[in-house]
């Protein structure tokens, strides 16, 4: 796929309550990037996410998007009902009929987890089940907040192999995380 | 999304919670039941004083039936998600609104209709109430569903409270609805005001309920 | 070539206009000159309306609470409309001003139907024999009571000021459906409020002799109103804007 611009922030700055969090942010994403957003903690990476996504708007500055983005997100919570089971959650994203979804099952280590409610399994393995809609979705854009928190360090591994060739398929990437990531991104540094 | 994904999603959501649909049904049904039984009343002053009972009943129901009804998918991210990812917030609320109408509205109206019977009223009069019950029922449901989405994060007596003003006028009308269907006349006029209201909240609401939610969402 | 130039000029005066301190120095300018020529204006209506006019045939001279409780009920009214107005250029324009200036009229607006209510069940008490009816309009009335209290709540209890300003819009434009609601309601359904005795179209149906004590009383009382609302606004700008260095300086 040709290289053709996402996602560009222009001189974005977001005030709460007329004090200001961050101004000045500019940068721009091609597909085939990676952007890794550092910051310290209030610094505002989870706001300029979302900033990015759409939810909030900037107090200065502007967002230009590619036409008919499609973007894939996952932030600090799962979006997945904790009552139902994790086929019934799976169901509910469409998932279960995809060709793909055995085989992540079976990397994650989930096939036998199909039936158990999912406010019962660990906080690690909700987020692996959060994180199967990133991996079979073929967005443009994947927006991540702080992915890697509650993985084991295999996990770990695979969730930076697997974005790394999402990367690579021609999809962008932005995502925030203070631990230290496989994945090849430019540095953006928020402070 | 298309809207039958949508339907189906909403139904899934809506029919393993069996508390949330079941309970303001039961509620309702207990209500009706408790009532001839504290008022000790002749038999026509209990079929008279009926219809008061039952729009209030109604009214008590529906915000019980709102209750935390968009706080579960704003605390676990799904309208966040939904967003994000392109989504409609306006079919999903209007089709969840929909769909809690179909499992508490409907059984409620159908079993208003049911004890106005039992009370003693003539059948006539049931089969006159139950397009207005089924109404009423709606545009209840959406007004406490716009005073919840006020308050989504600050719990639901701040929202019941800001929407009981609404709802007064609606009241008012129901009164004037029961005259109308006591003494026979001008019914039709009634109904088609409630159709009216209907036809304009219905669409507008969910609209304006999603604009909301998307204040919260920032 | 001079549209764009009356565009730019247009859009430059809404902006000037639209910022709080703007609207700070000059309603400092004006608030004197209005506070005591509408002071003057509803004393002389009192005095006039008190004094000088002739009992009612039927009521004696106890409808001359009229000229307290109808401003009082108008106004109510009007700072309503006014509000959700004020609502909708928030919405639609963004101007932050008319967010502070909606959130400004709630308290008054709630004190002055209080007023009005209380002021009308004092004169239901040697006109009708009650001092509570539930008929349309007193009902009516009742319900803006309790709409601008839930106005005014829902507003406090959100820390984030653009999401509290922005959920206070939504709900006053909705609840400007009461507006007409409580106009016509005497109307629609007979009850024992007389129905209105000044409309748009017709004829009054009240003395001339009383009516102008009346119009200058409702004048007056908007005057005393505005400069409460005035009041009001300024410390919701103090409240606000107080990172800002105008008002560091100012204060």
């Amino acid at each position: 796929m040709q290289n053709s611009l996402l996602i560009k922030a222009d001189n974005l700055s977001y005030k709460i309550n007329e004090s200001k969090l961050f101004s000045g942010i500019s940068f721009a994403l091609n597909n085939n990037e990676a952007l890794h957003i550092i910051g310290s903690n209030g610094s505002g990476k989870s706001t300029l996410i979302r900033i990015l996504g759409g939810i909030s708007e900037p107090s200065k500055g502007n967002i230009i998007k590619k036409e008919d983005l499609t973007i894939s997100y996952l932030g600090h919570k799962n979006a997945l009902k904790s009552y139902l089971s994790v086929r019934d959650n799976l169901d509910l994203l469409d998932l279960m009929d995809n060709k793909q979804i055995d085989n992540l099952l079976a990397e994650f280590d989930l096939t036998n987890k199909l039936d158990v409610t999912l406010g019962n399994l660990s906080f690690g393995q909700q987020k692996k089940i959060a994180l199967l809609r990133i991996f079979i979705n073929e967005a443009d854009l994947i927006l991540l907040d702080e992915p890697f928190v509650g993985l084991d360090i295999e996990m770990c591994e695979i969730l930076s192999d697997h974005l790394n060739k999402k990367v690579e398929e021609g999809s962008g990437l932005i995502f925030t995380s203070h631990i230290a990531s496989g994945i090849r991104a430019n540095n953006f540094n928020l402070d | 999304m298309k809207v039958k994904q949508s339907l189906k999603h909403e139904l899934i959501k809506l029919l393993k919670k069996t508390r949330a649909w079941l309970g303001p049904i039961l509620v309702f049904i207990l209500i009706m039941v408790a009532y001839p039984l504290t008022v000790e009343l002749t038999n026509q002053s209990l079929a008279d004083a009926f219809f008061p009972v039952l729009f209030i009943s109604c009214l008590m129901v529906m915000m019980l039936a709102t209750e935390g009804i968009f706080l579960e998918d704003y605390e676990d991210g799904s309208l966040e998600h939904l967003l994000i990812t392109g989504g409609s917030i306006y079919q999903s609320v209007f089709i969840k609104i929909l769909v809690h109408w179909c499992f508490i509205g409907v059984p409620v109206s159908i079993f208003g209709a049911l004890f106005n019977i039992g009370v003693g009223n003539t059948v006539n009069s049931s089969i006159l109430l139950l397009p207005s019950l089924l109404v009423s029922t709606y545009i209840f449901l959406i007004l406490f569903c716009f005073g919840n989405s006020l308050s989504l994060t600050k719990g639901s007596v701040l929202g019941t409270l800001i929407t009981m003003p609404l709802l007064l006028p609606m009241l008012v009308i129901l009164g004037k609805l029961t005259t109308a269907i006591m003494f026979n006349i001008n019914y039709f006029g009634f109904l088609i005001l409630l159709f009216g209201i209907l036809s304009i909240i219905m669409f507008i609401f969910p609209a304006i309920i999603s604009k909301i939610i998307k204040t919260h969402l920032e | 070539m001079l549209r764009e130039i009356l565009i730019i000029v247009i859009k430059k005066f809404i902006h000037q206009f639209a910022s709080p301190k703007t609207y700070f120095y000059q309603v400092n300018r004006i608030y004197p000159w209005l506070l005591y020529i509408s002071l003057a204006i509803y004393l002389t209506a009192i005095v006039w309306g008190l004094f000088f006019t002739p009992k009612d045939f039927v009521q004696g001279n106890s409808y001359r609470i009229i000229y307290f409780h109808v401003p009082a009920s108008f106004i109510a009214q009007s700072l309503y409309a006014a509000m959700a107005i004020s609502s909708l250029v928030y919405l639609v324009w963004k101007v932050k001003l008319a967010a502070y200036l909606s959130r400004s009229i709630a308290p008054v607006g709630a004190t002055i139907t209080f007023i009005a209510l209380v002021s009308g069940s004092i004169w239901g008490i040697p006109t009708w024999g009650t001092w509570w009816e539930w008929d349309a309009r007193i009902t009516s009335t009742l319900i803006l009571f309790i709409m601008y209290l839930g106005l005014i709540s829902l507003h406090n209890s959100f820390n984030n000021f653009d999401k509290a300003d922005k959920l206070f819009a939504y709900l006053s434009i909705i609840g400007f459906v009461q507006i007409p609601i409580i106009k016509k309601s005497v109307d629609w359904w007979s009850s024992l409020h007389q129905p209105a005795s000044i409309t748009l179209t017709e004829k009054p149906a009240i003395d001339a002799v009383m009516l102008y004590p009346l119009f200058m009383a409702i004048i007056g009382f908007s005057g005393l109103i505005a400069c409460l609302v005035i009041l009001s606004s300024k410390v919701q700008i103090y409240k606000r804007e107080k990172t800002k260095n105008w008002i560091k300086n100012y204060v």
